[in-house]
Formats: C-alpha cells, structure tokens, sequence
C-alpha cells in the first residue's frame, strides 16, 4: 500500500490466486462489467490463445474520496497453470490483500491445496509473513454438484479463522462480497499498526 | 501533520520536477513513474488513447519478466532496461534502484539514444530518492485515521451495493 500525499491516493494492491479454471479472472471480468465506466480501468488481460491466464490480468477501481483521500484498488489475478509458477511469484510483488479462489469440487481438493502452500513459499521467498497477510477464501463454483462443504475445504488448506465466502463467479453470486471483505480487512490491517 | 505525511509530499514534488524535466528534455508524449509492484505514482503528459494506470502496471511486469529472464540465463543483475520501437510510438522502461518503474513514451521522431541519456540522468535524480520512498511506504500504513475504515465501508458499499 502506498499514500501520494500529494494527489491524496490511497493504492493497494490486491492479487487473487489459486488453482488454474478456478474462476479468478471470472471474478474479475464480472467486476468490470458491473461498474460504473467513470470508476474503473480497462481491463487488461494478458492471456493466451485459449483464453487462459498467461501473465496477469489487471483492474483498477477507483472511489471517490474517503476522509480526504482517493482509494485506488489494483486488482490482480495470477495464470493458475502449475506450469507458471514463477510468474504468480512476479505478480505477488508489492501485494496487500489476497483473495484465494479455491475450485469446490471434490476432485480439485488437491490441486486447492498445492495452490495455496505454494502461495504461502511464494510470500515467504518475497519477504512475506503469509500468517499477517490478510487473506479471505473464496470457495468458487458453487452451483456445480460434487462439491465439497466450505469447512471442508477450509480446514483442509489448514486455515484458522480467516473469512470465507462462497461463490458462482460466472454469475456474479459473492463477487462484490469477496472484494469488499478483502478490502476491509487490509485497512483494518494497516489501522492497527497505528 | 506528522513527520511522514510532511515528507512524502516533499517526496512527491521532487519526482514530479525530475519527470517535467524529463519530459521536456526529451520531448516525450508521456514520461510516468510506478513503483515496482506496478502502481502508478506519478505520470504527466497521458493523452486520450494513453491510460498511464494501465501503462504503469504493463510496464513494471514487463520489467519483472526480463530481470526474471536474465536470472535464469544466470545474469546476476539485469541491465534493467527496456525498448520497444514502434512505428508511431515508442516506449523506454527503466527500472530505477529496484523502487521505480521509469517508463517514457515518445514519437519514433526523437532519437532514442537521447532519451536513453535523459533517462539516465533522471535515474540518478530519482536514484536517492528511492529509500525516502521505501520508508514512506512503510510509514503510510501508520497515516490512515481510526475513522477512515468505517468510512471507506460506507463507500463500498455504496459503490458495489445492490450488486
Ligand atoms: N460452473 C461454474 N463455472 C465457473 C464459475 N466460475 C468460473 N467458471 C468457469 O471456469 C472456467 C475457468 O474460469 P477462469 O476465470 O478463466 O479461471 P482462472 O482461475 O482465471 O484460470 P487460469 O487463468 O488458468 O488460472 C471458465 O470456463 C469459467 O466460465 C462458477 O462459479 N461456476
Ligand atoms: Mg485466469
């Protein structure tokens, strides 16, 4: 996070990783549909051919001003193939927040969990404490059958009281929720150091 | 005021003098710093087709790639510096001290060994700058008021509510 004083922003950075087909641009796109044009950025999406996450994909939200300063959220999301794995390490430089898109369906348990101890390497290796970044859990793809119960997964990425949402990203169901909670949670954050 | 709000604004307005000289120098369309996570910190000069937002986050994974890159082919410090020669435009990224991204974009009109030089001299404007802007960074976690949470929650919500 940084304040320019003189403009008076606020910019936080905010990345959503997890498994590759998990839904994080999904989030994204939906986000940028639903937002008033005079707030947001283009979306930009550095993708290959078929449609998968090669880089990053980019979004910034800008609201009018708080208690005198401009919030601008930069909004990040990884490419989920396990074959990148030093590019999500690039994107999480200069992270605040992270929203970890986990896939519900049974048979992608695994894969959820490989994802997120990397996270945590990745976060260690960049000078990160993974235990003080605020994180919320998004358990995607709600509306498929064979999923698993949100405590399952939950438990099983051996988390302790971190915030969890479920969603349908293609339909935009817990979108807005999971982005508000991250966001919130990242100032509580930067409050208490005060 | 507090001692960090004091000085990164002293920050700020020395960063903008070093990019107005820049630009002016090297006639650039569009000079824009970002530090290196991507966000922008300062940008003069964007046109309609230009958003520096954009640029910014573009430019500083750019840079991210190819100091990965020369990693890999067991270069232990990238040259940190990039060129993109286009038809009508092109773009010059620099990473400065690690902090900055430095991106200027000009008319393939302009010599480009100029503005490598210019570019160069802003580097070492901006160059001591950098840990002040470290610091800052740090302190401005500690700047937020206590009532600015409840007030940007307000605003979520009102900028995302019913959605
Ligand atoms: N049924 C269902 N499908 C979803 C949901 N969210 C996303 N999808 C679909 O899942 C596929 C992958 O979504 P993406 O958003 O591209 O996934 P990603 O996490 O960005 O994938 P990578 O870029 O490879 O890491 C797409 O076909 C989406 O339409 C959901 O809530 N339910
Ligand atoms: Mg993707």
């Amino acid at each position: 996070m940084f304040i320019n004083w003189r403009l008076r922003e606020l910019n936080l950075k905010i990345v959503y990783y997890g498994p590759a087909l998990g839904g994080k641009t999904t989030n994204l796109q939906y986000i940028h549909s639903k937002t008033d044009p005079r707030i947001r950025s283009e979306m930009v999406s550095l993708k290959t051919r078929g449609d998968r996450t090669l880089y990053f994909d980019f979004l910034q939200l800008e609201l009018g001003r708080v208690a005198g300063l401009k919030p601008r959220f930069n909004l990040y999301t990884v490419p989920g193939q396990t074959y990148y794995t030093s590019t999500r390490k690039l994107v999480l430089q200069g992270v605040d927040g992270i929203v970890f898109v986990a896939d519900s369906q049974a048979h992608r348990l695994e894969e959820n969990r490989e994802s997120f101890w990397e996270m945590r390497r990745n976060l260690r290796e960049l000078g990160y404490d993974p235990e003080s970044m605020p994180l919320v859990l998004q358990c995607n793809k709600r509306d498929l059958p064979n999923i698993l119960s949100v405590s399952t997964i939950h438990e099983h990425l051996g988390l302790n009281g971190v915030p969890c949402l479920e969603s349908i990203a293609i339909r935009g169901v817990g979108v807005f929720e999971t982005l508000k909670t991250i966001i919130n949670l990242v100032v509580a954050k930067a409050q208490q150091q005060l | 005021m507090n001692q960090s709000v004091v000085l990164s604004e002293d920050i700020a307005d020395q960063i903008h003098r070093v990019l107005s000289e820049l630009r002016a120098r090297t006639q650039a369309e569009c000079v824009l710093l970002a530090d290196i996570s991507g966000q922008l910190v300062e940008s003069l000069g964007s046109s309609e087709e230009i958003d520096p937002v954009l640029v910014a986050a573009l430019a500083a994974g750019e840079l991210a790639a190819i100091a990965e890159l020369a990693r890999q082919i067991g270069e232990r410090r990238a040259s940190g510096s990039l060129l993109h020669e286009g038809k009508n435009r092109s773009i010059y990224i620099a990473s400065v001290s690690d902090t900055f991204v430095l991106v200027v974009i000009f008319s393939t009109a302009s010599p480009v060994g100029l503005v490598r030089l210019f570019v160069r001299r802003a580097a070492e404007l901006l160059h001591p700058l950098a840990s002040q802007f470290e610091e800052a960074i740090r302190r401005s976690n500690a700047t937020l008021g206590t009532d600015f949470g409840t007030a940007l929650a307000g605003e979520l919500d009102e900028a995302f509510g019913g959605m």
